[in-house]
């Protein structure tokens, strides 16, 4: 019976085994098989995979490698230093917006915009931080929560950025190695966030590996232990932040750029919950994790769409569900333990 | 007289209407073995929360190596050489042993986030500087073959170890212990004096807070008693074994002295 459970739960092992003993060149051509796979994942037209309504391929691209992109960079505060944030939407907001205003009223186009909408969301999460981040817990979860109502409500009373109306005709990216960005092909814009979001993961997979990654999880750990350990923990908790921030900025940018027209009630609550569902569910801190937990999440009410409002119901059932079957999520984080024989 | 590297001066602390510690004065000198005893309750970990600036004392101040750390944040001080462990195991529990040690390690270099995102020169030298210590650390607690396990998993013994391990990474000029041998067994108290000693010879002056009388008297050089918050006695541990008011605090005293 145990071995029989073994067995079957280590399929994650098995690849880690094999993932271990691999060289180099083996590990390259794993990589670049499944990058091209993901790029090459627009092109299916597959009954199966096919979400009724809307067409896979702007499914693609929003919800999942949205909700992926956002699922990472939140991953950074709540899966590997254990804050937990519930108000992630903000930074999402202050990217769309940033580049909506922008775009509308300055001549630089959306990639020279880009730099500025993760600055100000990572300006964001300096303000945000340095009061927030001394208080700890649930304390710190209602600060967050409250913050990103708060960007919702200036956004909807003021008018100079549109109000509860919105800003609509916002300019879409220009075209970059010849590819174009129209309203009617989502394709680009999901080869775009999916190349972002490598560029972020590789980003935050080289931190977890270092210095700043024990930091962080020292401080998820117990952060007063870290602290007496030489950890400079309110630093290390801003620049989770700032890096979260960051992530959301960027993908609030692409999102705006992408649908043309943004208003306020797009950046509700729901968003923050739906993002912190995709990290728990998926297994906080494991990034891979994260990413199933995204396109899961992402996926299950598309493709449920044709019960219509019941598939609420199911997509309900399937997170009880699962989180009683595996508590630590989907993929949870764990490290592979290497045993030694004791060499005396 | 050799140097002092850690003073505690005059220390008051009120929690409240509490007095938890009354005046108290101590010191560590270098290379040796100090210890700090007392009933439940005296105030022993409360002067370790003061020393790692954990609490800010009434008033009062605490000195290492000269240089006065009041007001100054946990972090900070512990960069200053000051490691200690916690009477209650406070490992990093998801991180293996090599990473608990690590953790603290690289406080002691000025890497930046940003550097070891883009893995600049300095950050490479000082990742693997702060593995290679950690890794010399563990061999020399006797650690070496559980480097790549978990904290949480490792058996009782080894993660009180694991904790003198991880304050040593802070090149401590002293090491705070908050009843290292809790829990163990003779033979493993005996293990843990021999331990203490050679950490000792490696340089660390130690500060020991313990409950095994035969441990504190077998090992340390000098021996301090609180008793509700008031240093009551100071000495060799021949000299502590033998006060009358020391004697009185462990076994109280009778009422009526008839």
């Amino acid at each position: 019976m145990a071995l029989m459970k073994a067995s079957s739960l280590n399929l994650r092992d098995k690849f880690g085994d094999w993932w271990d003993g691999a060289n180099p060149a083996q590990r390259t051509i794993f990589r670049i098989v499944l990058i091209g796979i993901f790029y090459a994942l627009p092109m299916l037209n597959n009954p199966i995979i096919d979400t009724p309504e809307t067409s896979f391929s702007s499914v693609l691209f929003y919800p999942l490698v949205m909700f992926s992109l956002m699922a990472v960079g939140l991953n950074v505060v709540v899966g590997k230093s254990g804050i937990l944030d519930l108000g992630y939407v903000a930074f999402f907001a202050i990217g769309a917006y940033t580049h909506a205003v922008m775009s509308i009223h300055t001549p630089l186009n959306f990639w020279e915009i880009l730099p500025f909408a993760m600055g100000f969301a990572m300006l964001a999460g300096l303000i945000l931080g340095l009061p927030a981040l001394r208080l700890r817990g649930d304390y710190l979860a209602i600060i967050t929560l409250g913050f990103g109502e708060i960007v919702r409500i200036v956004a909807v009373n003021t008018e100079a950025i549109g109000g509860s109306a919105g800003l609509t005709d916002i300019p879409g990216p220009d075209s970059i190695f010849g590819v174009e960005f129209t309203v009617m092909d989502p394709r680009p814009y999901y080869w775009l966030t999916l190349t972002l979001l490598l560029v972020v993961i590789w980003g935050v997979m080289r931190l977890s590996q270092r210095k700043p990654g024990r930091a962080w999880e020292a401080i998820r750990e117990d952060e007063d232990v870290a602290e007496f350990m030489g950890v400079a923990t309110l630093k290390y908790k801003l620049w989770a932040f700032i890096i979260g921030g960051a992530v959301g900025g960027l993908a609030g940018a692409i999102y705006a750029s992408q649908i043309r027209s943004i208003q306020p009630e797009l950046f509700t609550l729901n968003l923050s919950i739906m993002i912190l569902a995709c990290v728990v569910f998926g297994g906080m801190g494991n990034i891979w994790g994260v990413i199933l937990g995204a396109v899961i999440l992402g996926y299950a009410p598309e493709k449920l769409r044709f019960l219509s409002d019941y598939r609420i119901i199911f997509f309900g059932l399937l997170m009880v569900v699962m989180m009683n079957i595996r508590p630590n999520g989907l993929l949870p984080r764990k490290k592979r333990e290497h045993f030694q024989e004791k060499n005396k | 007289m050799s140097k002092k590297l850690l003073e505690i001066n005059d220390i008051l602390v009120n929690f409240g209407g509490v007095t938890a510690l009354n005046k108290v004065n101590l010191h560590v000198n270098e290379g040796e073995i100090a210890a700090l005893i007392g009933p439940n309750g005296a105030g022993k970990t409360t002067v370790f929360n003061i020393i790692t600036g954990y609490y800010t004392p009434t008033s009062g101040g605490v000195v290492v190596d000269g240089e006065s750390i009041l007001g100054l944040r946990p972090y900070q001080i512990a960069r200053k050489g000051l490691g200690r462990t916690f009477q209650n195991i406070r490992l990093f529990g998801d991180m293996t042993a090599a990473e608990n040690v690590a953790t603290a390690a690289d406080s002691l270099n000025k890497s930046g986030l940003v550097g070891s995102l883009f893995g600049s020169t300095r950050s490479r030298r000082d990742e693997a500087a702060s593995m290679e210590k950690a890794h010399e650390l563990l061999h020399f607690i006797g650690l070496d073959h559980r480097a790549f396990q978990m904290a949480k998993n490792l058996p009782y013994g080894d993660q009180r170890r694991l904790e003198i391990a991880r304050a040593l990474a802070l090149n401590p000029k002293v090491l705070l212990l908050d009843e290292p041998a809790a829990g163990f067994n003779p033979q493993e108290k005996v293990e843990l004096g021999d331990l203490i000693r050679k950490i000792r010879d490696r340089g660390f002056a130690v500060l020991l807070i313990e409950h095994d009388m035969s441990l504190v008297m077998d090992i340390s050089d000098r021996v301090s008693v609180l008793d509700f918050g008031q240093k009551i006695a100071e000495g060799t541990p021949a000299e502590i074994q033998k006060n009358q008011r020391v004697i009185d605090a462990y076994l109280g005293v009778a009422e009526d002295a008839s």
